[in-house]
Protein backbone atom coordinates (compact mmCIF):
# COMPACT_ATOMS: atom_id res chain seq x y z
CA UNK A 1 0.00 0.00 0.00
CA UNK A 2 2.80 2.24 0.61
CA UNK A 3 4.29 1.34 -2.89
CA UNK A 4 0.82 2.32 -3.66
CA UNK A 5 0.91 5.67 -2.53
CA UNK A 6 3.78 6.39 -3.25
CA UNK A 7 3.07 5.83 -6.83
CA UNK A 8 0.18 7.97 -6.78
CA UNK A 9 1.86 11.26 -5.23
CA UNK A 10 4.16 10.66 -8.17
CA UNK A 11 1.64 10.16 -10.93
CA UNK A 12 -0.30 13.50 -9.09
CA UNK A 13 2.86 15.43 -8.92
CA UNK A 14 3.87 14.70 -12.54
CA UNK A 15 0.63 15.88 -13.31
CA UNK A 16 0.33 19.34 -10.96
CA UNK A 17 3.23 19.99 -13.23
CA UNK A 18 2.10 18.84 -16.84
CA UNK A 19 4.07 21.02 -19.46
CA UNK A 20 0.35 20.57 -21.70
CA UNK A 21 -1.73 23.05 -19.72
CA UNK A 22 -4.75 25.89 -19.81
CA UNK A 23 -2.78 28.16 -17.96
CA UNK A 24 -0.58 30.27 -19.80
CA UNK A 25 -1.78 29.11 -22.89
CA UNK A 26 -0.43 31.56 -25.58
CA UNK A 27 -3.62 32.03 -28.05
CA UNK A 28 -5.83 32.84 -25.27
CA UNK A 29 -7.91 35.51 -25.06
CA UNK A 30 -5.55 38.79 -24.33
CA UNK A 31 -5.45 40.40 -21.06
CA UNK A 32 -5.63 43.62 -22.72
CA UNK A 33 -9.48 43.28 -22.83
CA UNK A 34 -9.45 43.85 -19.15
CA UNK A 35 -7.72 47.28 -19.84
CA UNK A 36 -9.25 49.93 -18.33
CA UNK A 37 -9.15 52.61 -21.03
CA UNK A 38 -10.25 56.24 -19.80
CA UNK A 39 -11.13 59.50 -20.81
CA UNK A 40 -10.90 63.20 -19.64
CA UNK A 41 -13.88 64.74 -18.13
CA UNK A 42 -14.26 68.47 -19.60
CA UNK A 43 -16.89 70.57 -18.34
CA UNK A 44 -18.94 67.72 -17.22
CA UNK A 45 -18.36 65.18 -19.63
CA UNK A 46 -16.15 62.55 -20.77
CA UNK A 47 -13.78 63.73 -23.87
CA UNK A 48 -12.04 61.72 -26.23
CA UNK A 49 -8.27 63.09 -25.77
CA UNK A 50 -7.54 63.63 -29.10
CA UNK A 51 -9.38 66.97 -28.60
CA UNK A 52 -8.63 67.68 -25.48
CA UNK A 53 -5.06 68.87 -24.25
CA UNK A 54 -3.66 66.13 -20.92
CA UNK A 55 -4.73 68.19 -18.57
CA UNK A 56 -1.68 69.23 -16.10
CA UNK A 57 -2.07 66.67 -13.34
CA UNK A 58 -1.35 63.51 -15.61
CA UNK A 59 1.32 65.61 -17.38
CA UNK A 60 4.28 64.38 -15.87
CA UNK A 61 6.19 60.87 -15.23
CA UNK A 62 5.84 60.10 -11.69
CA UNK A 63 3.70 62.39 -10.51
CA UNK A 64 1.47 61.38 -7.41
CA UNK A 65 -1.73 61.80 -6.95
CA UNK A 66 -5.04 61.07 -4.90
CA UNK A 67 -8.11 60.30 -5.60
CA UNK A 68 -10.28 63.03 -3.88
CA UNK A 69 -13.59 61.41 -5.03
CA UNK A 70 -15.17 58.08 -6.41
CA UNK A 71 -18.55 59.15 -8.39
CA UNK A 72 -20.55 56.23 -10.03
CA UNK A 73 -22.72 57.52 -13.05
CA UNK A 74 -24.91 55.52 -15.52
CA UNK A 75 -21.60 55.04 -17.79
CA UNK A 76 -19.51 54.06 -15.41
CA UNK A 77 -17.25 55.78 -12.36
CA UNK A 78 -15.86 59.34 -12.58
CA UNK A 79 -12.52 59.99 -10.62
CA UNK A 80 -11.56 63.18 -9.37
CA UNK A 81 -7.73 63.36 -9.31
CA UNK A 82 -5.31 65.54 -7.45
CA UNK A 83 -1.98 65.93 -7.48
CA UNK A 84 0.00 66.31 -4.41
CA UNK A 85 2.62 68.82 -4.81
CA UNK A 86 0.52 71.65 -6.04
CA UNK A 87 -3.40 70.63 -5.90
CA UNK A 88 -4.30 70.32 -9.63
CA UNK A 89 -7.27 68.62 -10.02
CA UNK A 90 -8.55 66.52 -13.03
CA UNK A 91 -11.38 63.87 -13.37
CA UNK A 92 -11.52 60.75 -15.63
CA UNK A 93 -14.07 58.53 -16.37
CA UNK A 94 -13.81 55.06 -16.74
CA UNK A 95 -16.28 53.02 -18.51
CA UNK A 96 -18.38 50.38 -16.31
CA UNK A 97 -16.11 47.10 -17.53
CA UNK A 98 -13.42 49.04 -16.90
CA UNK A 99 -14.14 50.35 -13.44
CA UNK A 100 -15.00 47.03 -12.19
CA UNK A 101 -11.66 44.83 -11.82
CA UNK A 102 -10.35 48.16 -9.61
CA UNK A 103 -11.24 48.71 -5.84
CA UNK A 104 -10.96 52.52 -5.78
CA UNK A 105 -11.64 54.54 -2.78
CA UNK A 106 -11.14 58.87 -1.78
CA UNK A 107 -7.43 58.46 -0.49
CA UNK A 108 -5.67 55.66 -3.04
CA UNK A 109 -2.42 56.89 -3.89
CA UNK A 110 -1.77 56.98 -7.73
CA UNK A 111 1.11 57.46 -9.82
CA UNK A 112 1.56 58.71 -13.19
CA UNK A 113 3.24 56.84 -16.34
CA UNK A 114 4.23 58.79 -19.13
CA UNK A 115 4.38 56.52 -22.54
CA UNK A 116 4.42 56.84 -25.75
CA UNK A 117 0.98 55.39 -26.42
CA UNK A 118 -0.27 57.63 -23.61
CA UNK A 119 -0.51 57.86 -20.06
CA UNK A 120 -0.91 55.00 -17.46
CA UNK A 121 -2.24 55.76 -13.78
CA UNK A 122 -1.44 53.48 -10.96
CA UNK A 123 -2.32 52.17 -7.66
CA UNK A 124 0.27 49.76 -5.84
CA UNK A 125 1.86 48.97 -9.65
CA UNK A 126 -1.82 47.59 -11.06
CA UNK A 127 -3.00 50.23 -13.89
CA UNK A 128 -6.49 51.69 -12.49
CA UNK A 129 -6.71 53.47 -15.68
CA UNK A 130 -5.00 53.96 -19.66
CA UNK A 131 -5.93 57.48 -21.20
CA UNK A 132 -4.35 56.97 -24.75
CA UNK A 133 -2.72 60.01 -27.27
CA UNK A 134 -3.32 59.91 -30.53
CA UNK A 135 -0.72 57.12 -30.97
CA UNK A 136 -2.13 54.53 -28.30
CA UNK A 137 -5.73 55.00 -30.14
CA UNK A 138 -4.08 54.02 -32.88
CA UNK A 139 -2.66 50.66 -31.45
CA UNK A 140 -6.38 49.76 -29.77
CA UNK A 141 -8.81 48.09 -31.34
CA UNK A 142 -10.64 44.64 -30.41
CA UNK A 143 -13.19 43.45 -32.13
CA UNK A 144 -14.58 39.43 -31.81
CA UNK A 145 -15.70 38.50 -35.69
CA UNK A 146 -17.41 35.23 -34.59
CA UNK A 147 -19.44 33.80 -32.08
CA UNK B 1 -5.43 -5.16 -10.19
CA UNK B 2 -6.05 -4.19 -6.68
CA UNK B 3 -2.77 -2.06 -6.79
CA UNK B 4 -4.01 -0.54 -10.20
CA UNK B 5 -7.19 0.12 -8.75
CA UNK B 6 -6.25 1.77 -5.61
CA UNK B 7 -3.64 4.01 -7.33
CA UNK B 8 -6.64 5.12 -9.69
CA UNK B 9 -8.71 5.69 -6.62
CA UNK B 10 -6.39 7.76 -5.41
CA UNK B 11 -5.63 9.62 -8.20
CA UNK B 12 -9.12 10.12 -8.29
CA UNK B 13 -9.40 11.75 -5.16
CA UNK B 14 -6.52 13.97 -5.82
CA UNK B 15 -7.63 15.58 -8.85
CA UNK B 16 -11.09 15.65 -7.26
CA UNK B 17 -9.27 17.77 -4.24
CA UNK B 18 -7.22 19.41 -6.44
CA UNK B 19 -10.54 20.81 -7.72
CA UNK B 20 -9.22 21.46 -11.71
CA UNK B 21 -12.13 20.06 -13.56
CA UNK B 22 -11.52 19.47 -17.08
CA UNK B 23 -14.82 21.36 -18.51
CA UNK B 24 -14.33 24.50 -16.29
CA UNK B 25 -11.81 26.18 -18.08
CA UNK B 26 -10.64 29.51 -17.02
CA UNK B 27 -13.38 32.09 -15.87
CA UNK B 28 -13.02 35.46 -18.23
CA UNK B 29 -15.12 37.58 -15.62
CA UNK B 30 -12.17 37.06 -13.17
CA UNK B 31 -9.99 39.42 -14.95
CA UNK B 32 -6.60 39.59 -14.01
CA UNK B 33 -5.08 43.02 -12.50
CA UNK B 34 -2.56 44.11 -14.90
CA UNK B 35 0.69 45.21 -13.43
CA UNK B 36 1.76 48.43 -14.56
CA UNK B 37 5.41 47.34 -15.60
CA UNK B 38 3.23 44.33 -18.27
CA UNK B 39 1.17 47.29 -19.75
CA UNK B 40 3.88 49.59 -20.61
CA UNK B 41 6.41 47.15 -22.08
CA UNK B 42 3.31 45.94 -24.27
CA UNK B 43 2.71 49.13 -25.48
CA UNK B 44 6.57 49.90 -26.07
CA UNK B 45 6.91 46.85 -28.09
CA UNK B 46 3.74 47.30 -30.08
CA UNK B 47 4.80 50.88 -30.69
CA UNK B 48 8.38 49.52 -31.51
CA UNK B 49 6.59 46.80 -33.68
CA UNK B 50 4.23 49.60 -35.43
CA UNK B 51 7.65 51.57 -36.44
CA UNK B 52 9.30 48.87 -37.40
CA UNK B 53 6.34 47.49 -40.02
CA UNK B 54 5.86 50.81 -41.40
CA UNK B 55 9.34 51.28 -42.57
CA UNK B 56 9.78 47.91 -43.65
CA UNK B 57 7.18 49.13 -46.68
CA UNK B 58 5.34 46.08 -46.49
CA UNK B 59 1.31 45.80 -46.52
CA UNK B 60 1.00 42.52 -44.40
CA UNK B 61 3.19 40.37 -42.62
CA UNK B 62 3.02 36.93 -40.79
CA UNK B 63 3.27 38.45 -37.17
CA UNK B 64 4.05 36.65 -33.87
CA UNK B 65 4.73 37.10 -30.00
CA UNK B 66 6.05 34.97 -27.59
CA UNK B 67 3.28 34.36 -24.84
CA UNK B 68 4.72 31.23 -23.28
CA UNK B 69 7.82 29.25 -22.58
CA UNK B 70 8.46 27.08 -25.46
CA UNK B 71 12.06 26.16 -25.20
CA UNK B 72 11.66 22.85 -23.80
CA UNK B 73 10.12 22.03 -27.61
CA UNK B 74 12.91 24.56 -28.75
CA UNK B 75 10.82 26.79 -30.02
CA UNK B 76 11.16 30.52 -30.33
CA UNK B 77 7.52 31.78 -30.43
CA UNK B 78 3.76 30.71 -29.74
CA UNK B 79 0.98 32.36 -31.53
CA UNK B 80 0.50 34.12 -34.76
CA UNK B 81 -1.56 35.90 -36.66
CA UNK B 82 -1.76 38.10 -39.86
CA UNK B 83 -1.08 41.86 -39.92
CA UNK B 84 -1.59 44.15 -42.46
CA UNK B 85 -1.74 48.15 -42.84
CA UNK B 86 -4.74 49.60 -43.63
CA UNK B 87 -6.45 53.59 -43.33
CA UNK B 88 -6.94 54.70 -40.06
CA UNK B 89 -10.87 55.95 -40.25
CA UNK B 90 -9.87 58.42 -37.37
CA UNK B 91 -7.25 60.11 -38.78
CA UNK B 92 -7.31 61.19 -42.43
CA UNK B 93 -4.01 60.42 -44.35
CA UNK B 94 -2.72 58.17 -41.21
CA UNK B 95 -2.81 54.38 -41.48
CA UNK B 96 -2.93 51.80 -38.13
CA UNK B 97 -1.76 47.91 -38.50
CA UNK B 98 -4.17 45.35 -37.36
CA UNK B 99 -3.94 41.66 -36.29
CA UNK B 100 -6.64 39.10 -37.36
CA UNK B 101 -6.04 35.84 -35.00
CA UNK B 102 -8.12 33.44 -33.73
CA UNK B 103 -8.09 33.13 -29.44
CA UNK B 104 -9.08 30.30 -26.91
CA UNK B 105 -12.00 31.66 -24.92
CA UNK B 106 -10.60 31.58 -21.44
CA UNK B 107 -9.31 28.04 -21.61
CA UNK B 108 -12.47 25.99 -22.93
CA UNK B 109 -12.57 24.08 -25.66
CA UNK B 110 -14.01 27.40 -28.04
CA UNK B 111 -11.83 29.85 -29.98
CA UNK B 112 -12.81 32.62 -32.12
CA UNK B 113 -11.29 34.62 -34.41
CA UNK B 114 -10.58 38.41 -33.28
CA UNK B 115 -9.12 41.71 -35.18
CA UNK B 116 -7.47 43.74 -32.51
CA UNK B 117 -4.49 46.54 -32.48
CA UNK B 118 -1.09 45.60 -31.82
CA UNK B 119 -1.78 46.96 -28.50
CA UNK B 120 -3.62 43.78 -27.93
CA UNK B 121 -1.95 41.81 -29.70
CA UNK B 122 1.10 42.41 -27.61
CA UNK B 123 -0.58 43.19 -24.57
CA UNK B 124 -1.05 39.16 -23.67
CA UNK B 125 0.95 38.28 -20.94
CA UNK B 126 3.78 37.80 -22.57
CA UNK B 127 6.51 34.97 -21.80
CA UNK B 128 9.23 37.30 -23.62
CA UNK B 129 8.59 41.47 -25.14
CA UNK B 130 9.79 39.94 -28.56
CA UNK B 131 7.65 40.32 -31.68
CA UNK B 132 9.04 38.45 -35.04
CA UNK B 133 7.25 38.42 -38.15
CA UNK B 134 7.50 37.37 -41.84
CA UNK B 135 7.44 39.80 -44.75
CA UNK B 136 5.27 37.49 -47.81
CA UNK B 137 6.47 38.11 -51.13
CA UNK B 138 4.41 41.00 -52.74
CA UNK B 139 2.29 38.24 -54.94
CA UNK B 140 1.34 36.54 -51.52
CA UNK B 141 0.58 39.71 -49.65
CA UNK B 142 -1.12 40.91 -52.83
CA UNK B 143 -3.11 37.68 -52.60
CA UNK B 144 -3.69 38.14 -48.67
CA UNK B 145 -5.19 41.75 -48.61
CA UNK B 146 -8.26 41.77 -49.70
CA UNK B 147 -9.24 38.57 -47.73
CA UNK B 148 -8.09 40.73 -44.44
CA UNK B 149 -9.75 43.65 -45.09
CA UNK B 150 -12.72 41.93 -46.37
CA UNK B 151 -12.86 39.57 -43.15
CA UNK B 152 -16.78 39.96 -42.67
CA UNK B 153 -18.90 38.60 -39.80
CA UNK B 154 -19.79 35.34 -38.40
CA UNK B 155 -23.82 35.87 -40.11
CA UNK B 156 -21.98 36.86 -43.52
CA UNK B 157 -18.30 35.58 -43.42
CA UNK B 158 -15.37 37.15 -45.55
CA UNK B 159 -12.96 34.47 -46.84
CA UNK B 160 -10.80 34.68 -43.74
CA UNK B 161 -14.01 33.00 -41.99
CA UNK B 162 -14.28 30.75 -44.25
CA UNK B 163 -11.77 27.88 -42.82
CA UNK B 164 -12.36 28.98 -38.82
CA UNK B 165 -13.75 26.13 -36.77
CA UNK B 166 -14.83 26.70 -32.98
CA UNK B 167 -13.42 23.28 -31.44
CA UNK B 168 -9.88 24.41 -30.22
CA UNK B 169 -7.27 22.12 -29.02
CA UNK B 170 -4.01 23.53 -28.18
CA UNK B 171 -1.83 20.99 -30.13
CA UNK B 172 -4.46 19.84 -32.29
CA UNK B 173 -3.28 17.13 -35.13
CA UNK B 174 -1.94 19.48 -37.82
CA UNK B 175 -3.66 16.98 -40.78
CA UNK B 176 -7.01 16.71 -38.89
CA UNK B 177 -10.15 18.96 -38.75
CA UNK B 178 -11.61 17.53 -35.39
CA UNK B 179 -10.05 20.40 -33.88
CA UNK B 180 -8.51 23.73 -34.88
CA UNK B 181 -5.29 25.58 -32.76
CA UNK B 182 -4.61 28.98 -33.77
CA UNK B 183 -1.61 28.52 -35.86
CA UNK B 184 -3.72 26.33 -37.57
CA UNK B 185 -6.65 28.12 -38.95
CA UNK B 186 -3.71 31.26 -40.01
CA UNK B 187 -1.34 28.73 -42.24
CA UNK B 188 -5.24 26.92 -43.76
CA UNK B 189 -6.17 30.64 -44.15
CA UNK B 190 -3.23 31.26 -45.91
CA UNK B 191 -3.65 28.67 -47.98
CA UNK B 192 -7.11 29.57 -49.07
CA UNK B 193 -6.18 32.94 -49.90
CA UNK B 194 -3.15 31.90 -52.33
CA UNK B 195 -5.71 28.86 -53.79
CA UNK B 196 -9.27 30.07 -54.15
CA UNK B 197 -10.30 26.80 -55.34
CA UNK B 198 -10.44 25.36 -51.64
CA UNK B 199 -13.55 27.30 -50.81
CA UNK B 200 -14.72 26.96 -54.57
CA UNK B 201 -17.73 24.27 -54.23
CA UNK B 202 -21.03 25.80 -52.20
CA UNK B 203 -22.76 23.50 -49.78
CA UNK B 204 -19.95 21.94 -48.52
CA UNK B 205 -19.18 21.85 -44.63
CA UNK B 206 -16.06 23.73 -43.01
CA UNK B 207 -14.16 20.36 -43.04
CA UNK B 208 -14.25 19.73 -46.91
CA UNK B 209 -12.62 22.65 -47.29
CA UNK B 210 -10.13 22.42 -44.46
CA UNK B 211 -8.77 19.24 -46.16
CA UNK B 212 -8.74 21.08 -49.26
CA UNK B 213 -6.62 23.43 -47.65
CA UNK B 214 -4.40 21.13 -45.19
CA UNK B 215 -3.76 18.58 -48.67
CA UNK B 216 -2.78 21.88 -50.22
CA UNK B 217 -0.25 22.91 -47.37
CA UNK B 218 1.52 19.31 -47.51
CA UNK B 219 1.49 19.53 -51.69
CA UNK B 220 3.98 22.78 -50.82
CA UNK B 221 6.17 20.72 -48.47
CA UNK B 222 4.61 22.54 -44.97
CA UNK B 223 5.97 20.49 -42.19
CA UNK B 224 4.31 20.43 -38.52
CA UNK B 225 6.75 20.55 -35.55
CA UNK B 226 6.44 16.95 -33.56
CA UNK B 227 5.96 17.68 -30.18
CA UNK B 228 7.29 14.75 -27.64
CA UNK B 229 4.72 14.71 -25.16
CA UNK B 230 4.79 11.61 -23.11
CA UNK B 231 1.64 9.63 -21.85
CA UNK B 232 1.42 11.35 -18.15
CA UNK B 233 1.52 14.93 -19.63
CA UNK B 234 -0.91 13.99 -22.18
CA UNK B 235 -3.17 12.59 -19.31
CA UNK B 236 -2.85 15.45 -17.08
CA UNK B 237 -3.46 17.98 -19.72
CA UNK B 238 -6.57 16.17 -20.53
CA UNK B 239 -7.86 16.27 -17.32
CA UNK B 240 -7.23 19.35 -15.75
CA UNK B 241 -7.55 21.20 -19.29
CA UNK B 242 -10.68 21.65 -20.87
CA UNK B 243 -8.52 23.08 -23.80
CA UNK B 244 -6.39 20.12 -24.29
CA UNK B 245 -6.88 16.93 -26.68
CA UNK B 246 -5.41 14.54 -28.47
CA UNK B 247 -8.07 12.03 -29.40
CA UNK B 248 -7.37 13.90 -32.84
CA UNK B 249 -3.65 12.59 -33.30
CA UNK B 250 -3.08 9.29 -35.22
CA UNK B 251 -2.92 6.33 -32.35
CA UNK B 252 0.47 4.97 -34.15
CA UNK B 253 2.19 8.91 -33.53
CA UNK B 254 0.12 9.96 -30.41
CA UNK B 255 1.32 6.65 -28.27
CA UNK B 256 4.89 7.24 -29.84
CA UNK B 257 5.09 10.18 -28.00
CA UNK B 258 4.59 12.10 -31.56
CA UNK B 259 2.20 14.91 -31.55
CA UNK B 260 2.54 17.25 -34.73
CA UNK B 261 0.88 20.67 -34.47
CA UNK B 262 1.49 23.69 -36.80
CA UNK B 263 3.69 26.04 -34.43
CA UNK B 264 5.16 29.40 -35.54
CA UNK B 265 8.67 28.30 -36.14
CA UNK B 266 7.03 25.61 -38.72
CA UNK B 267 5.16 28.27 -40.15
CA UNK B 268 8.46 30.87 -40.81
CA UNK B 269 10.88 28.45 -41.70
CA UNK B 270 8.07 26.95 -43.99
CA UNK B 271 7.49 30.16 -45.67
CA UNK B 272 11.01 30.70 -46.02
CA UNK B 273 12.21 27.51 -47.29
CA UNK B 274 8.91 27.66 -50.09
CA UNK B 275 9.93 30.92 -50.98
CA UNK B 276 6.57 31.90 -49.83
CA UNK B 277 8.80 34.87 -47.40
CA UNK B 278 11.30 36.21 -46.65
CA UNK B 279 13.74 35.63 -43.60
CA UNK B 280 12.01 35.82 -39.93
CA UNK B 281 12.25 39.20 -38.71
CA UNK B 282 13.05 39.87 -34.89
CA UNK B 283 12.29 43.08 -32.57
CA UNK B 284 13.00 42.67 -29.02
CA UNK B 285 12.62 45.37 -26.07
CA UNK B 286 15.78 45.83 -24.56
Amino acid sequence: MKKNLLAAALVLGILCSAPVRAHGDASAVSAVSALPVASVVVGGSAAASAVVALPVAFSTAGAVLVVKTVESTARGTVLLLERASDGAQASIELGARAAGGVSLAAGTVVTVSVIGAGVLLSAAGEVIAFIPNALGRALLHNERLTR
Amino acid sequence: MKTKLSIAALLLAGLLAWGAPAHAGRSCDAAPALKTATVERGLQLAESTRQALDASGAQVVVLARAGQDLGKYGLRYSHLGFAWRQPDTSQPGGTVWRVLHKLNQCGTREAAIYRQGLGEFFLDDLWRFEAAWVVPTPAVQAALLPLLLEAGTEDRPGRALRLHHKPYSIASYAWSTTYQQSNQWAIETLALGLEPSIDAAAGEGVAARRQRAQAWLQFKGYQPTALNIGPLARLGGRLTAANVAFDDHPNEKRFADRIETVTVDSVFAWLQRSGLGGAPQRLALP
